[in-house]
């Protein structure tokens, strides 16, 4: 049976709007101007235990929406959801104890305080026997690289600091189901793999099911062997990547090497030319052209290798949401 | 409910290390609580001795001395501040972490509350000393009246916070509420007797104040504790009165909750 069983969930936001300038401001005293936004759209998916499933989708596609339906924070317009067994938006205490959420641009911590003193009542509220909580806060401490820190104030924190910190209070009580938004935004790159890293550890380890969104390719190439494509609210992919490559790529990339100098040969009759050297070159083909373009260059060329591949994953992203970050 | 009393445990002592940490600002709050009573009974007690009979509405300077002294400590412990907060919460997104944990978010606010109130009797008890010698207070208090008082202080403690956080859950449809804020604490100040003892105000005013809650949380217990204006009657009309005000309180911040989360956007990350 599914960990998380989505079904036709839509959520439509009443969201106020009006021109910019001054007479339009005197006119929305008046007259105030609404719009339905159906930010998800009849969404329905299913997530084993033990997954991790990555939510990709440019600003405003309905990712963070689906997260904060099933952790509870909203309640949906129309459509089922259950979360080991429960019904998120009824907010019970037992379901809350078993999930996390971790919003990358909001924080859990008291902001006024030492981050141990947000862990302590982390460790309170959510009721963690204090050797249990003792032995998952040395793991974190440890794993995140974090002992240096616990005694500085959290507004006084780096971002990456902060963001470890975030983790750590997110997992202290072992979260089953863990929903992460984001959780490597403005981070460097160095840190973004640590965090990745741990990420996989910890479904791993505890076989917790992960759902996570991110603009950053690299988390989710790096973490997810499922994706969910969402866009304007619908689901547009939910496979593995390869699968996502092979059904929205149009495309192939070839790459040669030549035993002797391309001497002017025209590859731009072929394809798009990415990258070209003397004896090297790559190049982008549409896909029922491949077959017929590799012919042609091993028929023409002296090739000394040839690889025909999907292009990268960055690449198909880019095109689906015409040219959406993916960094 | 243990695990309420621990995260409550837990949020006292955190809110605790945040008061210490801006005990200036803790300090100038205390003294908002102070100055305030003590400028209206001067300005009350001036009217009196400027009147023939020396009183107004049966009170003479020594009555309001004792009354504004028990209204400095009655509105000490009934202060809540939740509807000038909860607004900035919803739209600044702060309240989508509290709503995560499996402990209702208004446990948060009541420890940081009770906090407030614990930490800054360091600061308003000596004040409210000075002011008593100063001003030389008169009570007529029995047994009875302070036993009565002192159960009607802590109803009117809980019922003045319960609405006010149920006043605060607007901020799911409405999340600026600095204004409702401004309107509910001076209703509060006009028509709980905080401004004004109830029967020195025109009698409109007083039949106004019986049917609304702000009389039962300032005015009665702060009566009760003067002394020798309640009869045992009227108290325990009086304690029923906070009874119900309560149980109708809790029914509205119940309604309201369930509502506002159904509301809830969830904006700004």
């Amino acid at each position: 049976m599914p960990q998380i069983e989505v079904k036709e969930l839509s959520k439509t936001f009443r969201v106020p709007e009006r021109e910019g300038g001054f007479m339009a401001s005197v006119r929305s005293i008046f007259k105030r101007r609404y719009k339905e936004v159906r930010a998800v759209d009849s969404v329905s998916f299913n997530v084993e235990a033990g997954e991790i499933v990555g939510f990709l989708g440019p600003n405003g596609a309905g990712k963070t929406t689906t997260l904060k339906m099933l952790s509870g924070l909203l309640h949906p317009t129309t459509g089922e959801a259950r979360v080991m067994g429960h019904t998120p938006w009824k907010r019970e205490s037992d379901y809350l104890q078993r999930i996390s959420m971790l919003m990358g641009q909001r924080s859990q911590l008291h902001w006024d305080l030492p981050a141990m003193d947000s862990f302590i009542v982390h460790g309170a509220v959510y009721g963690i026997p204090k050797p249990e909580y003792q032995k998952t806060l040395d793991e974190l401490v440890e794993l995140l690289d974090i002992g240096g820190v616990l005694k500085k104030q959290v507004r006084s924190l780096s971002l990456g600091e902060r963001m470890k910190c975030e983790i750590c209070v997110s997992l202290l009580h072992r979260p089953a189901v863990l929903f992460l938004d984001e959780p490597t935004i403005g981070v460097d790159v160095q840190m973004q793999a640590r965090i990745r890293e741990f990420i996989r550890k910890y479904n791993k380890e505890r076989g917790a099911t992960i759902i996570l969104t991110s603009h950053y390719m690299a988390d989710v190439t790096a973490l997810c062997r499922r994706i969910i494509v969402i866009d304007h609210g619908h689901i547009l992919f939910d496979g593995s990547l390869s699968e996502l490559s092979r059904k929205l790529a149009p495309f192939k990339v070839i790459k040669i090497d030549l035993d002797r100098d391309l001497n002017g040969y025209d590859l731009a009759s072929l394809g798009e030319v990415l990258t070209l050297e003397p004896r090297k070159a790559v190049i982008r083909v549409a896909k029922d052209e491949a077959a017929r373009a590799t012919s042609q260059l091993l028929t023409d060329l002296a090739v000394l290798d040839l690889t025909i591949e999907d292009p990268p994953i960055e690449d198909v992203i880019s095109r689906v949401f015409g040219g959406a970050k993916t960094e | 409910m243990t695990r309420v009393l621990r995260a409550l445990g837990a949020h006292l002592r955190a809110h605790l290390a945040i008061m210490f940490q801006y005990r200036g600002e803790v300090l100038l709050w205390s003294v908002w609580g102070i100055v305030n009573p003590a400028v209206l009974y001067v300005m009350w007690s001036s009217a009196a001795g400027s009147n023939p009979s020396q009183e107004i509405a049966g009170y003479d300077r020594a009555a309001f001395a004792a009354y504004y002294l028990m209204m400095m400590v009655v509105g000490h412990l009934t202060t809540a501040w939740d509807v000038y907060q909860m607004g900035f919460f919803v739209r600044s997104g702060v309240l989508s972490p509290q709503l995560l944990e499996p402990v209702l978010p208004m446990w948060r606010s009541v420890a940081e509350n009770a906090t407030y109130k614990v930490v800054t009797l360091m600061f308003t008890v000596p004040a409210w000393i000075v002011f008593a010698l100063f001003v030389s207070p008169e009570f007529k208090t029995s047994g009875w009246e302070i036993a009565a008082g002192l159960v009607a202080t802590v109803l009117g403690s809980i019922l003045a916070y319960l609405l006010g956080y149920a006043i605060s859950l607007i901020a799911f449809w409405a999340p600026k509420l600095d204004a409702l804020g401004e309107v509910y604490f001076g209703l509060g100040m006009f028509l709980g007797g905080r401004f004004a003892p109830i029967p020195a105000l025109p009698p409109i005013v007083g039949a106004v104040a019986k049917v609304l809650p702000f009389r039962w949380m300032y005015e009665f217990p702060c009566e009760l504790l003067v002394g020798g204006r309640v009869s045992a009657a009227d108290a325990a009309f009086g304690l029923l009165a906070q009874v119900g005000w309560l149980i109708a309180t809790f029914v509205l911040f119940r309604v309201l909750w369930a509502a506002g989360l159904k509301q809830y956007t969830a904006v700004s990350g």
